[in-house]
Parts: C-alpha cells; structure tokens; sequence
C-alpha cells in the first residue's frame, strides 16, 4: 500500500498516460473532423518507430531532432490518402454511417498494405536502438532518459494542439468542423482545407508518439495493431472526436492500469481495464465528456 | 585444319554436353512460414536458417542424393501465423507443387497442426521451432523435433542450476501465453521440490505497456534469483524497466527474447548477466560446425542468428541434408534413417528416440561481455554462471 503513494507509480502512470493520449489524439482529430475510423493508426506509430530508427542508426541523429522528420513523412502519407481515398468519399454527400464503414474498409486495406510493405523493405525482424537510456534520480523516484524525454514531448504536443485548438482561430474552425460540419460549412469555413490539415495533423502526431515509443521498445512491422486497439478505447471512452475527453480518457486509463495493478495484480490489467470501458459505454455511451448525438 | 575443326567439335560437345549439376533435376523443397500475422515476428530468424542453409548446398554443387548433386529450390507459402492454414498449405506443397523434401513452419501450434499431413502421406519431416511437451503426443515416425527446449526438462534444469549457485529464493512473473505458463506449470514443483522460496509468482497478459507495479513489488520481494518467463516484447519492458526502478538482483532469466539480435542492440552492456534459454552457442568448440554457421550468418545478414530458432532451424536442415545423403528421397528409407542414425549438427550430435531428441540438453545462454555463453549444464558450458 505504501508503494501507491511513490512517485515511481506516478512518473509510469504519466509516461503512459502521455502517450496514449498523444496516440489517441491523433485518431480523434481524424474522426473529429471527417468521421473517418482510421484502423491503421497504430501502423502510423510503427511507421514513426521506423523513421526513428533508421534516422538514429543511419545518420546517428537524435531521434528526437528527428521527430519533425518523421511527422512530416507520416503527414504526407495522410494527405496523400486524402486525396486518392477519401476526399471523393468526403464530398460525396453520402451519411456518416456510410462514411465510417468504408473508411473503416479502406484503412484496414491501408493498413495490410502498409505492414507488408514495411516487412519487405525492412523484413518482420524486430529491432532496437539504444538512446537516452541512462537512469537519473529524483528523490525516491527513478526515470530513464528516454522516458522522460518521451513524457517532456507528448505534454508538449498535447499542450500545444489543445492550445491551437483553443486560441486560433484555425483551431476554433477544427472544432466547429468536429461539432457541425453543415454549420461549419455555412459560417463560411473552408472544410477541405480544414480536413486536409486535420489529417496531416493526426498522422504526423501519431508519427511522433512512433518515435517515442521505439525509444523504449522493439519495432517490428506488426507492432500497431495493440495501439489501434488502445486509441480506440480512449476515444470512445473519451468521448469520440472530443479531443479533451480523449486526452483525459487517455490519463485516466494509465491511471487505471498501473494503480489497479498495483492494488490487485497484474493479471487483473486487462479485465480492470476493459471492464472500465464497458462500464463507461453502458453507463455513458457517449463517452465520459461526449455529448448524446440526438437522432 | 583438321586441328582446329577438331578443337571446334570439341567445344560444340562441350557447350552441348550438361554438367553433371546441370543434368541432375531441381529439387523443391516446401515450407510455410508465417510472414505475415502475430507469429511474423519470429519467422525471419528461421526464413534466414533456411536460404542460408539452401545457398551454402547450391554453392556446393547441390544437395547430395545418395551420391547424387542436386540443385536445390526452396518453395514457401504464407501461412497468416494460422495453424490451420500452415496444414493446408502442407497439403498443397505434396499433393499440388509435388515437393521433394519439407523444412518445417514456426511455432509449436502449426507443427501440432501438420503432423497429420505428415502421417498421412507418409511424408518425413524434421521439425524445429516447437517446444512443448504435447509434441511427445505426436504419432512418431513421420516427425522429430531436435529441439531441447520442452518445459518438463527446463523447469528442473533451471532448478537444478539455480540451486548449484546457492539460490534460496525465487520471484517469478510469466505472460499468460502458452509457452510461459507451460514452464510455470513445470517450474513450481521444481523449485519446491529443491526447498527453493518462490517469494513471488504474477502472472501478466502480453499487451502489458508498463511493469512498474510489478518490478516494484518484484524489488521488495528481495529474492535471490528472477526468474522472467518472456515472450520478446515483454522481455524488452523486463529489461528496460528493471533497469530503471535498479533491480540488481544476481540472476535474472528471461524466458524467450535475449537470443534476438535487437535485444542486444537495446540494452548492451545493460543486458549483460542476463540468463535465457537455448542449448546453442558458436563457441563450444566441441561443435566444429558451429561458428562457420554463426560467420556465415552473419556474412550474409550482416546481424547474429537467434541463438535458438535460428539454429534449430539450421539444425533441420543438417539433419535431412544428412539423411538424404544417405538414404536418397525414398519415404522409407529416409524415416528409418531419421529414426536410428546420429546426426552432426552445429548443435553437437542428435539422435531421436521417438520424435525426441534424446542427445543434446536442456540448457541455458547468459550474456557475458556481449557474448551469449553457455553456462548450463556444465557438460556443454563456454563459460561459468557469473552473477550480474
């Protein structure tokens, strides 16, 4: 019991919650503003994991210097599905409904395309790369570099788009769009360009949160799939394309994973975890800051 | 004149004339693999085995058929990481592609799956990369698996060497996949039966992202030994984790995941002490064979085998290469001499009993200074257990 209360529990529970908010704001951007149900997403990570590897082992850069790179890359990637997938799809007029399942058909064909293609540049054999791994102690409390660094970042990032969400007026065009697309439209908004930015925002962010988690792990071609699964679970507990209730759902879930853990055992994570998720969508099905969609 | 129309025919016979390489018929030798799916991970290791092994035969003028050179092709299919789908492809590669000779898939799950299509076509293949005792269950005959790696041997070998260091205590946390809690299952009786305190048994699911509860309660635990029962993923959180919260506990065994090259890679000298599971090392010099395989490999792949699927499947290979060489492609005659003679592996000698392996020993790798050693059982050892 005494444990609870260190600060090495705090520092996990950050460091995790970090970055599944960072992974998961990415997808709710995406969902946010197009309603498209992008599970590739995780591959999106593998492909920062990627980036940040080669960047490191090929030019012994620091894949933190690298992390702009590889955000620009994964956000090329996104505007270039734009424009040969979905754009056609997004102006077609046709419902939301029908928009999400074909999305949801596309990105998994975007995303077997994506692991087999990295698999035969790279082949599947999982690599690793050594940085920032030198352990630093505060008090009681222990951190690896890399963990820290990975914390610093996504804090940053999410500090960073909530405040371009909230002060710009391009953020505020984002948020009316996730709010209302045919009133976004007829205030005068220009939602392509908007889209087009949304996209490129959530895939270059889920490129960075790649680059951070291939810090501390292997990368393999077929890393995503369990990242996909997770951002899911944070944005529908969230409160899907809420950006806000993603980023504390992302939190609470870390949260959740390392103190019930430690309170119970580690065999109990995934039962606590997903019991919880049920929970919220049998008690709040919007989602725990998302509004009831009215018929 | 005459000389040179002579010398000319001479060499239109010569042209025309096939070598003996040329003349004699490819072979195709099938497999499925898991390229794609969760397995798809491990599979590489394993794949590179196998061109190696079918590069270094082709080099040589060919695989030796009862004294007979041909040149060998290896034909493969992606079996999706699916057991069923590795059977019917199994299917496919006898009864369709009509191959000569079967390497084996990945995993424990799909050699289970193929033994019926082994038996049913009488068709002989030597396994690799399954490590369960259910293999013991397989109809024998028609497949062997060289393997030492079955939880009813490691559980008391690890016991065994834990005790010889003075061990008195243990804490243990396994991933609830099969192969892990087919070790515990083993492992617990063998450490009660030393007298050995198991201060701490959790088990953990394998999408576990932070083992920070875990190692905080594995650190006040205080145990002489850890002992880690990994798949590769996990591995790499064990070892980066512990490394932050200061785990120094003197003997730490990670089940499966220190063998891949990229471990090394992630933690080097951190990584050092570590202990895993494999009977494989380049350096025992009893095995002649085995650091020309280990330069070879990295020759061509430019990074080190695993020390286990890579040389289990390396292994296989010898051993047909072997068998063939003897007894030519005939079913019959191919089985009987899998069945009854000795084979020179990189791994020392292997003779099966059954479709066991009844030479080479359950054993364990540590990292020393870089290096995988040897370090149990002694019989085999390149070098003493050293404590972190």
């Amino acid at each position: 019991m005494e444990s609870l209360l260190s600060g090495q529990l705090l520092f996990a529970a950050l460091v995790l919650g970090g970055l599944y908010a960072l992974i998961a704001l990415g997808l709710n951007l995406v969902y946010g503003t197009m309603r498209l149900l992008n599970i590739a997403h995780g591959d999106l990570l593998m492909i920062g994991g990627y980036g940040a590897f080669w960047c490191f082992t090929l030019t012994g850069m620091s894949p933190l210097l690298g992390l702009p790179v590889i955000a620009a890359i994964t956000a090329g990637l996104g505007i270039a599905l734009y424009y040969l997938l979905f754009r056609g799809q997004l102006s077609s007029g046709k419902p939301i409904p029908q928009i999400e399942a074909n999305s949801l058909l596309l990105f998994f064909g975007v995303s077997v395309v994506t692991q087999n293609v990295i698999a035969l540049a790279f082949s599947a054999t999982p690599r690793a790369y050594r940085y920032l791994d030198d352990v630093y102690h505060f008090g009681q409390v222990a951190m690896t570099g890399n963990r820290i660094a990975a914390l610093a970042i996504a804090l940053t990032c999410l500090v960073a788009i909530i405040l371009v969400l909230n002060r710009t007026m391009f953020g505020m065009s984002i948020k009316a769009l996730i709010q209302n697309r045919d009133a976004a439209r007829i205030v005068g908004i220009n939602v392509e360009r908007v889209q087009l930015t949304s996209i490129a925002l959530g895939f270059g962010v889920a490129g960075i949160a790649g680059g951070l988690v291939s810090m501390a792990e292997q990368i393999s071609p077929f890393m995503g799939f369990p990242f996909t699964i997770a951002s899911f679970v944070v944005i529908i507990m969230g409160g899907l394309g809420n950006v806000f209730g993603g980023i504390i759902a992302g939190f609470l879930l870390a949260f959740i994973e390392i103190y019930a853990v430690a309170l119970t055992s580690a065999n109990m994570r995934s039962i606590l975890l997903y019991g919880i998720f049920v929970a919220v969508l049998i008690l709040r099905p919007q989602g725990l800051l998302g509004k009831a969609r009215q018929s | 004149m005459l000389k040179k129309i002579a010398q000319g025919l001479a060499l239109a016979a010569a042209l025309s004339l096939p070598t003996a390489a040329q003349a004699a018929e490819t072979l195709k030798i099938g497999y499925s693999i898991a390229k794609t799916g969760l397995f798809s991970q491990a599979a590489p290791s394993q794949v590179n085995a196998y061109d190696l092994w079918a590069e270094q035969v082709n080099a040589a003028g060919g695989l030796d058929v009862a004294g007979v050179k041909h040149p060998i092709e290896l034909v493969w299919y992606d079996d999706e990481s699916d057991p069923v789908k590795s059977a019917q492809i199994y299917e496919r590669l006898i009864s369709d592609d009509k191959v000569d000779l079967l390497l084996a898939p990945w995993g424990t799950p799909h050699h289970l799956n193929i033994a019926g299509v082994m038996e049913q076509h009488g068709f002989p293949l030597v396994g690799n990369t399954a490590g369960s005792v259910a293999i013991r269950e397989v109809e024998p005959g028609n497949i062997w698996f060289p393997t030492a790696v079955l939880p009813d041997r490691i559980g008391p070998a690890l016991v065994d060497m834990l005790a010889a260091n003075g061990v008195k205590s243990v804490s243990i946390i396994a991933n609830v996949l099969p192969f892990s809690q087919e070790n515990l299952q083993f492992l617990v009786p063998a450490l009660e039966a030393a007298n050995i305190e198991i201060k701490m048994n959790e088990s953990y699911p394998p999408d576990i992202k932070d083992m920070t509860p875990l190692l905080t309660q594995m650190k006040s635990a205080n145990a002489d030994a850890v002992i880690a029962l990994t798949y590769p993923s996990d591995a790499f959180l064990y070892t980066g984790q512990a490394k932050e919260l200061g785990i120094t506990t003197p003997y730490q065994f990670l089940l499966i995941g220190p063998t891949i090259a990229a471990y090394k890679d992630a933690f080097g000298p951190v990584a050092d002490g570590i202990i895993t599971l494999g009977h494989w090392s380049p350096k025992q010099t009893d095995w002649p064979r085995a650091q020309p395989f280990f330069d070879a490999y990295v020759a061509k792949y430019n990074s080190a085998p695993d020390y286990l699927d890579s040389a289990l499947a390396y292994m296989s290979c010898e051993i047909l290469q072997q068998a063939v060489a003897k007894a030519g492609l005939d079913h019959d005659k191919l089985r009987e001499v899998i069945s009854n003679d000795t084979f020179d592996t990189i791994n020392g000698p292997v003779k099966f009993k059954g479709v066991e392996n009844i030479i080479t020993p359950s054993a364990f790798l540590q990292l020393q200074k870089g290096d995988m050693e040897l370090v149990w059982p002694k019989s085999i050892a390149t070098a003493d257990l050293i404590k972190r």
